[in-house]
């Protein structure tokens, strides 16, 4: 595995994000908080590009709920932009399919460096 | 040597269980077992003109009668109604059949009675009359109780006074004309109770055609026409409303079936759904799969069974869905449209799947069906 530097350490505030070419591969380096999220830039289901979507929350409904629509995941999802499908940044998680998940890179901070590892 | 060949698998080999017969309910019947205060009004249903499952007040059917829906039909002859739970054994036994499920012939309309009052009143006149003129012992014949929509906190007290009686298997829901639709939240009651006393809801089409109801039908003159499309298009709306407001997740041990719309619309409904799931998972909150995994645990009752060119289209079909262990055979008897259970018996499948659509899927679907002595 390789590690490529992506982006500066001050480069990006919370809720933003940046896309990287490493190789053929387009990876989206986003920022949650204080944390760091690799996804790849391509949505499994007609391959969108996820990149462009939204970062929103999401609508869920459960028992905690009263199965009541409530919000949850402010800032943490990632809506793709061609059909809608909703993915978890800090998982990768797809809320509409509990067996879709996005592949996640790990991202190392390395001094003044942001680093993914392919 | 002789070799001995296994004898071929015969209809009387195994346990047939049919899902839907139907019992003829007339104001003359139910009369004496009507609550007092409704009882004249019974007894004044007894001056109108007899209409088969076309009676104002009681099985009302709100269409104009056209002459394409009102011809005599060619076939003649049989006349379509059973009177009595002996000629109810009688048939069945002539087609093989163990186990009858019963629903009403003129209450596939109750949900169209504007009163709730007076549909709360023949609800209770008729399962009183169930279970003295029909439910005798030994007979393998069980009931469903009847759902009043027009009033969930009434039909709620009514399926808890018969919630514990060993031959009402299920809950009938009817669906021509109910309004709201099936998923709206004032019947939560009713699946609350079905789930807490292990009574499958059976929701069942008809036919019958209002403005509106289901859905332009109306406006077909011919009755092959409204045939074909309006018990499924009943069906399909009421799967959706359920599913709209979380039926199944909320409901999680509820088991719930579609009597009397065939299978075909089942893989459609399905894959059309997941499709619009797929860019719309916020409207429905509720589910965080693809929403054929509920409908995967749905019943459907195989009659008016489909009848392909190739048989093997409709295994087909049942494998699209998911169906091996959900579908359950029913004839409708005595309908006009009744089927024999040939008709599923003779489709290209194993013995083992035989007799799960014959008998086995509905015994999983209905377990108070207790094992007739035949086969004990
Ligand atoms: S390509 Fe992403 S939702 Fe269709």
């Amino acid at each position: 595995m390789a590690e490529y530097v992506v982006a500066r350490a001050d480069e990006l505030k919370p809720g933003d994000r940046k896309l990287v070419a490493v190789g053929r591969i387009q990876v989206v380096l986003f920022r949650v908080g204080d944390a760091y999220h690799a996804l790849p830039n391509i949505c499994p289901h007609q391959f969108g590009p996820i990149c462009e979507g939204k970062i929103t929350g999401a609508i869920m409904a459960n028992a905690d709920t009263g199965w009541e629509p409530g919000w949850f995941h402010d800032g943490e999802v990632l809506v793709c932009p061609w059909h809608g499908l909703e993915f978890r940044i800090t998982t990768g998680q797809c809320l509409a399919y509990p067996n879709v998940r996005l592949r996640q890179y790990p991202v190392i901070v390395d001094g003044d460096d942001v680093k993914i590892a392919l | 040597m002789v070799v001995a060949t296994p004898r071929r698998l015969t209809l009387d080999d195994i346990l047939v269980v049919d899902a839907d017969v139907h019992v003829h309910e007339t104001p003359d019947e139910l009369a004496p077992y009507m609550d007092p205060e409704w009882r004249p009004a019974m007894e004044n249903l007894r001056q109108v003109a007899r209409r088969y499952l076309d009676m104002p007040g009681f099985g009302p059917n709100n269409a104009p009668r056209l002459p394409g829906t009102s011809l005599p039909s060619p076939r003649g002859g049989r006349v379509e109604i059973v009177w009595t739970a002996e000629q109810m054994r009688r048939e069945l036994d002539e087609f093989s059949i163990d186990v009858g499920v019963i629903f009403p012939d003129h209450f596939l309309k109750l949900a169209a009675l504007p009163n709730a009052a007076y549909a709360t009143a023949i609800t209770r006149a008729y399962h009183r009359w169930l279970k003295e003129k029909w439910l005798h012992a030994g007979n393998d014949l069980y009931a469903t109780i009847m759902a009043i929509p027009q009033d969930p906190e009434e039909s709620v007290r009514e399926i808890e006074r018969w919630a514990d009686d060993e031959r009402f298997v299920g809950i009938y829901l009817p669906t021509h004309q109910v309004y709201p639709i099936w998923g709206h939240r004032k019947y939560d009651p009713i699946y609350e109770v079905a789930q807490r006393h292990d009574l499958p809801v059976l929701l069942h089409a008809v036919s019958g055609i209002a403005s509106g109801f289901p859905y332009n039908v109306e406006q077909f003159y011919t009755s092959i026409t409204a045939h074909t499309v309006s018990h499924v298009f009943a069906m399909m709306s009421n799967l959706m409303s359920i599913m709209e407001t979380g039926v199944p997740v909320r409901y999680p041990n509820l088991r719930i079936g579609f009597i009397e719309a065939g299978l075909t619309w089942v893989p459609f409904l399905r894959m059309r759904l997941d499709k619009e799931y797929n860019e719309n998972r916020h409207q429905w909150p509720h589910f965080d799969d693809r929403p054929s995994r509920w409908i995967r645990k749905f019943y459907f009752g195989t009659q008016p069974v489909e009848e392909p060119e190739n048989r093997q289209d409709l295994v087909d079909i049942i494998r699209i869905y998911d169906g091996e262990d959900t579908t359950v055979f029913a004839t409708d008897w005595p309908h006009h449209d009744f089927d024999h259970p040939r008709a599923v018996f003779d489709l290209p499948v194993s013995n083992q799947v035989k007799r799960k659509l014959l008998g086995t899927n509905a015994m999983k679907l209905m377990p108070r069906i207790k094992v007739p002595a035949k086969y004990r």
